[in-house]
């Protein structure tokens, strides 16, 4: 066997059009894994800034303040969910969801939910990510490798010296396949393996990922085996193959898509931002007992302080009723969350239909960029906002003196909670 | 003692039309036999079914005495087979072909080896480092039968070798062939020029619709006679 794959791989540094496509797998796998890796650095940078700069803005914010209530509200606190070291081949959901807020004591949903604009280039075409590449592009240049090994051989009537030559179908066209499919594997993972150690992504990490793409592979490879053993001619085989192609990596998951999304309908973010808003803002012209007996309900412990003169303004009033936006939202929140975590194990069990979806999803997964993730990270700023407000309500609510040294022990925000 | 091809009343049907009917004959060790037939009588589905590509629908095939279905590697291994129109790779050189294919046989030879073999089938030194797509067709079937020397099987296969060569080159590839059956392989070609298979064959067959239906041996040391098997091919593709 090791004589044979010696022969075809000699055989294939000869054949200008296989290399074509094997310099091209390559130079795309570089390109993905350098955009990947100058992308999570610029987001790195970001976050970087972000803390240096919150800190700063933050110490500004809370100087000038003489009661817990404005303390509270001009202060701002920094969230982010910091891209993985192997998040530079996944981007995932990153491009979609946000991964860093400034969250205030104000009511929250409404400010999770306030995404920032998204690019709308890569909204339509997607990031070029290494996922991305092995998912979808990989299957592609394997077509392009295997598609005509026997076809053009039989067109070159060369097929029966070959056979008969070699004895057996098995010692010819095993080896031409293994050693292209292995050159394409090997081409695409080696930038990646690079892009791993520079990002220190963990050597078992890697190995999954190349685990992935090497499965990914494999299952293309079988499928051009049975397409290949059609009696038909080059180009019908590249059109039955990219036609297959087409359905599992195109319309399966877009039918996937709509089929799941219509089973499970989601409120938008817009929604729950606007259920939020409205409700603190009716919450002006309530009386403002209306506010505080929910309030009281949710926070018995503040029972006794929570007496509000109907004139006026009251620092505990605002931040009741900015509670009372949370508490109305609460469940579109709890339907918004469900939808979307069974909308993913949905797409999961849609998945296995689907190749290129499979290794996306696996690559996500991976790289913690997946909606899993992405939840996660969200409950990690309602927790860090329940924590901003045990540490304020206690103070606020019974009127405790303004001490600016109790302030040192604000919660900070730290990622993976 | 085992004749090295052996096909026992063969029969052949391929989507309900009969290629073989009944066929049986022998080759013996370093033999030349020819078989000799008009457009679809039959004789390249002779050759297929001796290298296992088509199977038979009756009878038998024989190689070196063991059956074509049940050892293929085995039968291919006794074999160098020269299809009609061989088209080795044009983007390699003739020492990169003869390289590839050797290795594909599982052997392999030294550049002394086969420039031997060129030699013998006397390609042109200035052409061997050149790609095969800038040869002619009767340097490439030269380039095949170098390999098909290289490979030192015992038997040859050849599908209407001298197809597209020129006169002096047929009458090399025919000395060619002669030699090798002198050396002991054993030839089996299938033909349609009457005049080159009575030149170089000890024995020829006539094959008509399937069916073997004359056969012509050399005796006494000469040739066999071109004018008589031309005369019974002529007559029984008129018939």
């Amino acid at each position: 066997m090791i004589r044979s794959i010696t022969r075809e791989a000699r055989f294939l540094a000869r054949d200008r059009g296989a290399l074509f496509w094997l310099a091209l797998a390559f130079l795309l796998s570089i390109v993905a894994v350098s955009f990947g890796i100058a992308e999570v650095r610029e987001q790195r940078e970001t976050i970087a800034t972000l803390i240096e700069e919150d800190a700063a803005d933050r110490a500004n914010a809370l100087a000038g303040h003489e009661d817990w209530g404005s303390a509270a509200y001009y202060a701002f606190h920094l969230t982010y969910a910091p891209p993985s070291q192997f998040a530079f081949a996944a981007l995932g959901q990153r491009d979609s969801k946000s991964w860093k807020h400034r969250v205030r004591m104000l009511a929250l949903e409404g400010q999770i939910n306030e995404a920032d604009t998204r690019n709308a280039d890569f909204g339509l075409v997607g990031r070029f990510d290494f996922a991305f590449l092995a998912a979808s592009v990989a299957p592609l240049l394997l077509i392009l490798l295997l598609y005509d090994l026997r076809a053009s051989e039989r067109m070159m009537r060369r097929h029966d010296l070959l056979v008969a030559t070699a004895g057996s179908k098995g010692s010819l066209w095993l080896p031409r396949a293994l050693v292209r499919v292995a050159a394409l594997a090997l081409l695409l993972l080696l930038p990646l393996w690079l892009g791993a150690f520079v990002e220190g992504a963990g050597f078992g990490m890697t190995l999954q990922a190349s685990a992935i793409v090497i499965g990914s592979l494999l299952i293309w490879w079988l499928i051009i085996e049975l397409v290949g053993r059609i009696d038909a001619s080059p180009s019908v085989l590249l059109t039955s193959l990219v036609g297959v192609w087409l359905a599992l990596a195109i319309v399966i998951p877009a039918i996937s898509k709509a089929s799941i999304e219509a089973a499970n309908p989601v409120p938008d973010g817009g929604e729950i931002l606007l259920l939020q808003r409205e409700t603190v803002n009716d919450a002006w012209d309530l009386p403002k007992v209306a506010t505080m007996e929910p309030f009281v309900e949710r926070h018995p412990e503040y029972g006794d302080h929570a007496e509000i003169g109907e004139m006026g303004f009251e620092w505990k009033w605002y931040y009741a009723f900015q509670q009372a936006g949370d508490q109305a939202a609460e469940p579109l929140v709890q339907q918004y969350r469900a939808a979307r975590l069974q909308r993913d194990q949905d797409a999961a069990l849609a998945s296995l239909l689907s190749p290129p979806s499979l290794v996306e999803r696996s690559f996500e997964r991976l790289a913690d960029t997946d909606t899993l993730s992405m939840i996660a990270y969200e409950d990690s700023v309602r927790a860090y906002h329940g924590e901003l407000r045990a540490f304020y309500y206690p103070l606020m609510f019974p009127e405790e003196p303004f001490d600016r040294e109790l302030l040192e022990a604000l919660p900070a925000y730290s990622p993976k909670r | 003692m085992t004749a090295p091809l052996e096909a026992r009343e063969l029969s052949l049907i391929r989507e309900g039309n009969t290629v073989l009917d009944g066929v049986s004959f022998t080759v013996a060790a370093g033999e030349i036999f020819a078989l000799l037939g008009g457009n679809g009588a039959g004789k390249s589905s002779t050759l297929l079914t001796f290298l296992g590509f088509l199977e038979p629908s009756g009878g038998q095939v024989l190689v070196n005495g063991i059956s074509v279905d049940s050892d293929i590697t085995t039968v291919r291994d006794a074999i160098a087979y020269l299809p009609e129109a061989t088209s080795l790779y044009g983007h390699l050189n003739a020492y990169e072909n003869l390289d590839y294919f050797l290795d594909l046989a599982g052997k392999s030879a030294g550049r002394v080896a086969i420039d031997a073999a060129l030699d013998r089938v006397a390609l042109p030194q200035e052409a061997r480092t050149r790609r095969l797509q800038s040869y002619s067709k009767g340097m490439r079937q030269k380039t095949a039968i170098a390999l098909a020397l290289l490979r030192e099987t015992p038997i040859l296969l050849l599908d209407e070798p001298t197809s597209g060569l020129d006169p002096v080159a047929i009458d090399e590839f025919h000395d060619l062939v002669k030699a090798l059956a002198e050396g002991g392989q054993t030839v089996l070609m299938v033909t349609h020029d009457v005049y080159g298979a009575c030149q170089v064959a000890d024995r020829v067959g006539l094959l008509r619709h399937g069916k073997l239906v004359g056969s012509f041996a050399a005796e006494n040391g000469k040739r066999i006679d071109t004018e008589t098997v031309h005369a019974a091919f002529a007559e029984r593709e008129t018939a």
